[in-house]
Formats: structure tokens, C-alpha cells, sequence
């Protein structure tokens, strides 16, 4: 296990305070649990996982990265083969070996995220993954990166980087894996996103960690002109899981679109912060989360749009619709809309609702059970966002997740 | 096959039907008429069984007795309603949806499930029979349906699930001249010496196309006449204005159904 320099940790006076209830963004969150978590090196390495965990990542056909505990595993890593245009780096080697690459990055990359967890992230993330495509290459078959957090009893949260940058005119799709096992834990990933003009990514979130740990994610994009960035989230594990965007439209003609399930049971908190920054002229964005919560579960959909000034011509949606499925679950909804330009179109729709009755009658009169009616009533809305991503392997781990939620 | 006796059905503390009888027997269209508010609707969903209604009286489908069962156990008994006003189920695919309710009233009649493909088979020639174009079962239930196609699903539901007795409100209501010639071809060949039919409308064009054995007219919960289709001809030569102003108290109770049994 590599030491972790003290020169990276940070200074405890002037590191930013833990987030509280007052912070907005940070108003759901479970601060108790949050403080107990102990970042830095976990203890425990990738030849004690459970053979489990293996079962839980998706088969993808393309290049993967595994991390545990903060650190690359490089027997469940494949690196070998990887297409023309495509540099996959473990984080930790990329630093060692091409800093230039690293400081390149971090250059053109911006973090809009400066709470502590973020300041942890900073000082602890010692390892991850670096892609870079180059100009003009579009890959195939999707990147895969897995989080993997095994928590021991004393170091029981993770710290890991993911740093994409998609160089003009090129095009990728990137999956990122976030799963766990063990105790009481957490995971706390940054990536960060850097898209040239012209540029398209794919990026698809699977965030399934047990129902013992937290996860707190933050992804930053920024974008060049005409690029287009499709993000997908599918925030269904841990006590706790957060997954924040922020979007930075740059340039002229850019476009985002950002969908989102979330699908809470039991006590989870499942808690989405988006921020989507319409930084230059005739952007488009569009945000569309959805989320089911049963038992006592909680939904957040803190979705901001933020129109700067000089960003003419801007078009943004946001709709987020819910489903309740008993009286003890709870979902805050809240749009934050802040437009500083002309000539803008901005929607946004937040819904809450529970299931029909009448639908549900409707398909008993076909025969179907209440149960298995209400199932599928539950995966209908569920899926119109599952249907967004393309892929069958994903959608098939994806809807084996949902129906394993909903017994 | 289908015995309705004294049924009274309430919603809260108002009564909507009021001893309501029918007989309907094996192979036999019956037609239910009446105007807006008369029950017609009522009398569909207290059989299918919506809940929010209180029931009094007894209703029996090939000797089982409906009311007190669960919606999805008196479709597996074979009863099947054709709804006024279908529901929009975004997100559920409408193939996948008519398999599983076929499949749920096979269980639950003890025969094993039919695989996707060869429901793929019974699928098409149902499509057929409503003249729905390729594509149309790949399409979420009903969802962004014209009124005309949310019709012709019911009937292509009614065509997989294979009623013993079909009860179909207003099937006609929303619908232009063509569906309606859909529609009502698809109800005739699904008429059988096995299958028998309620068919509930307003209005007596539906009956033009889907001749029935016996014609009811419905009024203030109750059944004040019956006969056979010419009744129906009446009615529409003269509204159901000599029905309505009757003291209903006073009407006699008449022979209910046209078959003497």
C-alpha cells in the first residue's frame, strides 16, 4: 500500500468545513454518518474482495480499470488492446510517468465543487484513471471504469479520480461502475470531464454500492463549442448516495443532456445536486430525472440552471417527475433558476405523484395481479429512463438492480 | 353463462344501479342502452371489479359467483371489459403487457405460458383481425394512441385473452366511421356459440354493425325494457323520452332476457 505523502493532506485550519444543514446543497444529507467516515488509505487490498464483487460489475466489451479502495487493481484491469486514439492510464501511473499529461488536464479542467469532501478527494485520491482520446478518434466499445470501496474498521472511505478529456472532434462513451462491499463505509469520487470543440461523450454513471456505505460523487464537465455531453445516472445504492454535476457550457452550440433515475427503498437517501452553467451563446441543455421511492426512502433533485451573462440565445429544460410508492417515502424537489441574458428559453416541470389506481385496475381487469400490476407500472416509469441508455448489457444490469429493489 | 340477479350497486351514499337483473346465455349479443348517467358504465365495472363501489345482489359467470372476487381472478373466469376510455400506461410495452395478462389468466387456469414467440403467432392474428399496423405492439399501451387505435387494442386484448364473456362499454364512443367498421368487424368474428357479449352504447349506429340478440334499455339504474334489435330502431326513432318519464315504481317487473329458459 503506498504511503500517502503529508505534504498532500490537507492543512485541518485551512481546509473548509464539513458541510451542515444550512448549506443548501447539503440539506438532506445524513451529516452524522457523514463524520463518521475516516478518509485514507483503506487497509484492506484488492486480493480480499469477496469473489462476489465480481458478479456485480457489468461485462463490457471495451478497455476497463478497476479500482479498490482507492487503488487500481491491475488483475481485474484490462488494458490490453485498447483502440487507436484511446491513452488509458491508471491515475497513479500517469503521475509518475507523465505528469505533463496530469497538469495538461488539470489545466483545462475545472472542479466547481470546494466542500470538504472535495478537499479529501484532493488529498487522498492517489490513484484512478486518465483517458485521453485523441482528435478526431471515435471509439467503439465504452470505457469502463469500476470504484470499488471494501471498508475495514478503521479507514473506512475512498478516494479516487476519474480525468477524461475528449480532444476535438472525437467521441467516446465512458461507464462508471460505483460498488462496494464490507461494512460501514463510503466512496468519494471526482471526475472530471474536458470536452474540445466538436467533441461528444457518452458518460454513464451505475452507482449500486450496499446499503452500508455512502457515496459522494462529484462529476465536473466542461465543454468546448458545438461539443455534447450525454450524461446518465443511475443512483440506486448506499445510505447515502450523491451524485452532483456540474456542467460548464463554454462554448458556442454546445449541448447537454443529462438524464437520471434514482430508485430508493428502504431508509436511503438518494441525492441529486445539477448545476448546468449556460456560460456562452446558443447553448443547449436538457435535464430529465426521474425517481421511484418506496419504504421510508428519500429523493433530492436540487437541479440548477444558471445562465450567464452574453449566453444569447440559450434553450434549457429541466423536468423531474416522482413516484411515491408508500406515505413514509419523501422526495425535495427544487428548481434553481438563475438567467443573467436575453433572448432565452428556459422550461423547467418538477412532478410528484404515486401510482394510478386506475392503471392498476386497468391491467387487473387483465388479468394481472396487483403486485405484478404494480410492478410493472413501476418499471414503465422507471424505464423510460432506462431506455435512454442504448445498450443492452446495461439495461439488462440495470433492470436486474430495479427488479431486485422491488422484490 | 352469465346471471345477474338484483344487483345494487352504490358510489358513497348514491345509488346507481337498483336491482338490476340479466340473463345472458351462452353465444348470445346482448345490448345494453341508455342515456348519460343511466348506469350503463356502472354495471360494466361493479362485474369487472372496481373497487369503491358498494355491491348488494349476486352475479354469477358459469356458475361462479363475481362479486367477490378479486378484478384478476374474474378475468381468468372469463370475463373481459372493453373500457370507454382505455388507459395511457407510458413506459409498458403493449406486447409485453398482452403476454403477460394472457399468461396470468393461463396460470391461474392451470395451463402452462405460452413463450414470446409463439405468442408472436397469436399476436399478428389478432393485429390482423383489427387491421393495426406492424409496429403497433412495439408501442407503449395506449400511450399517444388516437381514440380510434386505444378502441382496436381492446378489441386485439379481447382477441388474446379469449373471453367467455365480453362487455364492451362504449366501445363506439370517439370513434369515426372507419374504426367503427374496424372495430365492429373484429367483435363479429370473435362471436361464437362459446363467447357471449354485452355490448353497452349510446347510441344505436354500433348496433347497425354488431347485430344483437337481445337489446335492454337501462334507466335510472334499472332495466325497463327489453326486446330484441328492433327495440333498439325504436329508440332511435324516439329517444328514450318514453322511458325516462315512466314512474318507474309502477313499471312491471318484465322478462329480462328474450331467452326462454
Amino acid at each position: 500500500m503506498t504511503a500517502t505523502s503529508t505534504t498532500d493532506l490537507p492543512d485541518k485550519l485551512n481546509a473548509p468545513a464539513y458541510p451542515t444543514r444550512r448549506d443548501e446543497a447539503w440539506r438532506y444529507a445524513p451529516h452524522d454518518v457523514l463524520r463518521r467516515l475516516s478518509f485514507g488509505p483503506i487497509n484492506v487490498l484488492a486480493g480480499d474482495l469477496p469473489d462476489t464483487i465480481d458478479g456485480q460489475i457489468p461485462v463490457l466489451e471495451g478497455p476497463r480499470i478497476v479500482v479498490v479502495n482507492g487503488i487500481v487493481d491491475h488483475t481485474r484491469s484490462d488494458l490490453s488492446a485498447l483502440p487507436p486514439g484511446l491513452r488509458l492510464i491508471p491515475l497513479a501511473d500517469a503521475r509518475r510517468d507523465q505528469p505533463e499529461m496530469v497538469a495538461a488536464h488539470a489545466d483545462t479542467s475545472t472542479s466547481g465543487a470546494d466542500d470538504a469532501f472535495a478537499e479529501h478527494n484532493r488529498a487522498y485520491a492517489q490513484d484512478g484513471a486518465i483517458i485521453h482520446v485523441a482528435a478526431g478518434h471515435h471509439l467503439g466499445a465504452a470505457i469502463h471504469i469500476v470504484d470499488v470501496t471494501l471498508a475495514d474498521d478503521t479507514t473506512n472511505a475512498s478516494c479516487s479520480r476519474v480525468m477524461i478529456h475528449v480532444e476535438e472532434g472525437a467521441s467516446a462513451t465512458v461507464v462508471e461502475t460505483r460498488i462496494g462491499a464490507g461494512g460501514f463505509g463510503g466512496s468519494n469520487t471526482q471526475t472530471t470531464i474536458t470536452l474540445g470543440d466538436d467533441a461528444s461523450l457518452d458518460h454513464i454513471v451505475l452507482q449500486d454500492v450496499p446499503s452500508t456505505q455512502v457515496h459522494l460523487s462529484h462529476i465536473d464537465v466542461a465543454q468546448g463549442a458545438r461539443s455534447l455531453f450525454k450524461g446518465y445516472l443511475f443512483n440506486l445504492g448506499g445510505s447515502y448516495g450523491r451524485v452532483a454535476y456540474n456542467v460548464n457550457l463554454a462554448g458556442k452550440e454546445a449541448r447537454t443532456d443529462l438524464s437520471g433515475l434514482y430508485f430508493g427503498t428502504g431508509d436511503q437517501t438518494l441525492d441529486q445536486q445539477i448545476t448546468v452553467i449556460h456560460g456562452a451563446a446558443d447553448c443547449t441543455s436538457r435535464q430529465s430525472f426521474r425517481g421511484v421511492l418506496d419504504d421510508s426512502s428519500t429523493g433530492v433533485f436540487n437541479g440548477g440552471i444558471d445562465v450567464r451573462p452574453g449566453a444569447d440565445g440559450t434553450d434549457a429544460e429541466q423536468a423531474n417527475d416522482n413516484l411515491l410508492l408508500s406515505d413514509r417515502a419523501e422526495v425535495n424537489t427544487q428548481p434553481r433558476l438563475e438567467i443573467l441574458a436575453d433572448d432565452v428559453v428556459c422550461k423547467h416541470g418538477a412532478t410528484v405523484g404515486q401510482l394510478d389506481d386506475d392503471a392498476v385496475y386497468y391491467f387487473r381487469t387483465r388479468g394481472i395481479a396487483e403486485a405484478e400490476a404494480r410492478r410493472l407500472l413501476v418499471h414503465g416509469f422507471a424505464h423510460q429512463i432506462v431506455d435512454v441508455v442504448q445498450d443492452p448489457i446495461l439495461q439488462d444490469w440495470i433492470g436486474e438492480r430495479l427488479g431486485d429493489l422491488n422484490g | 353463462m352469465l346471471h345477474v340477479n338484483d344487483l345494487n350497486v352504490s358510489i358513497g351514499e348514491t345509488p346507481i344501479l337498483k336491482g338490476f337483473n340479466l340473463d345472458v346465455g351462452p353465444g348470445e349479443v346482448h345490448a345494453i342502452m341508455g342515456p348519460n348517467g343511466s348506469g350503463k358504465s356502472t354495471f360494466a365495472h361493479a362485474l369487472a371489479g372496481r373497487d369503491s363501489y358498494e355491491i348488494a345482489g349476486t352475479a354469477t359467470l358459469d356458475g361462479v359467483s363475481l362479486l367477490d372476487m378479486e378484478p384478476e381472478a374474474r378475468a381468468a373466469a372469463g370475463l373481459f371489459i372493453g373500457f370507454q376510455y382505455p388507459v395511457e400506461i407510458p413506459g409498458v410495452n403493449n406486447m409485453y403487457f398482452l403476454r403477460t395478462a394472457l399468461n396470468s389468466v393461463r396460470r391461474a387456469r392451470g395451463d402452462t405460458e405460452i413463450g414470446a414467440r409463439d405468442f408472436l403467432a397469436v399476436a399478428q392474428e389478432a393485429m390482423d383481425l383489427v387491421e393495426m399496423k406492424p409496429g403497433f405492439l412495439n408501442r407503449a399501451v395506449n400511450a399517444g394512441f388516437s381514440g380510434g387505435e386505444k378502441k382496436r387494442n381492446e378489441i386485439l386484448q379481447m382477441a388474446v385473452m379469449e373471453p367467455r364473456l365480453a362487455i364492451l362499454d362504449e366501445t363506439d364512443s370517439g370513434l369515426d366511421i372507419d374504426a367503427l367498421r374496424i372495430v365492429a368487424s373484429g367483435v363479429n368474428a370473435l362471436r361464437g356459440p362459446e363467447r357471449s357479449m354485452i355490448v353497452i352504447t349510446h347510441y344505436q349506429r354500433l348496433l347497425e354493425y354488431i347485430r344483437p340478440d337481445f337489446v335492454h334499455v337501462l334507466v335510472d339504474g334499472r332495466i325497463v325494457e327489453s326486446g330484441d334489435h328492433t327495440l333498439a330502431l325504436h329508440l332511435e326513432d324516439n329517444g328514450y323520452a318514453d322511458f325516462v318519464n315512466h314512474d318507474l315504481d309502477d313499471t312491471p317487473v318484465r322478462p329480462l332476457s328474450g331467452a326462454a329458459r
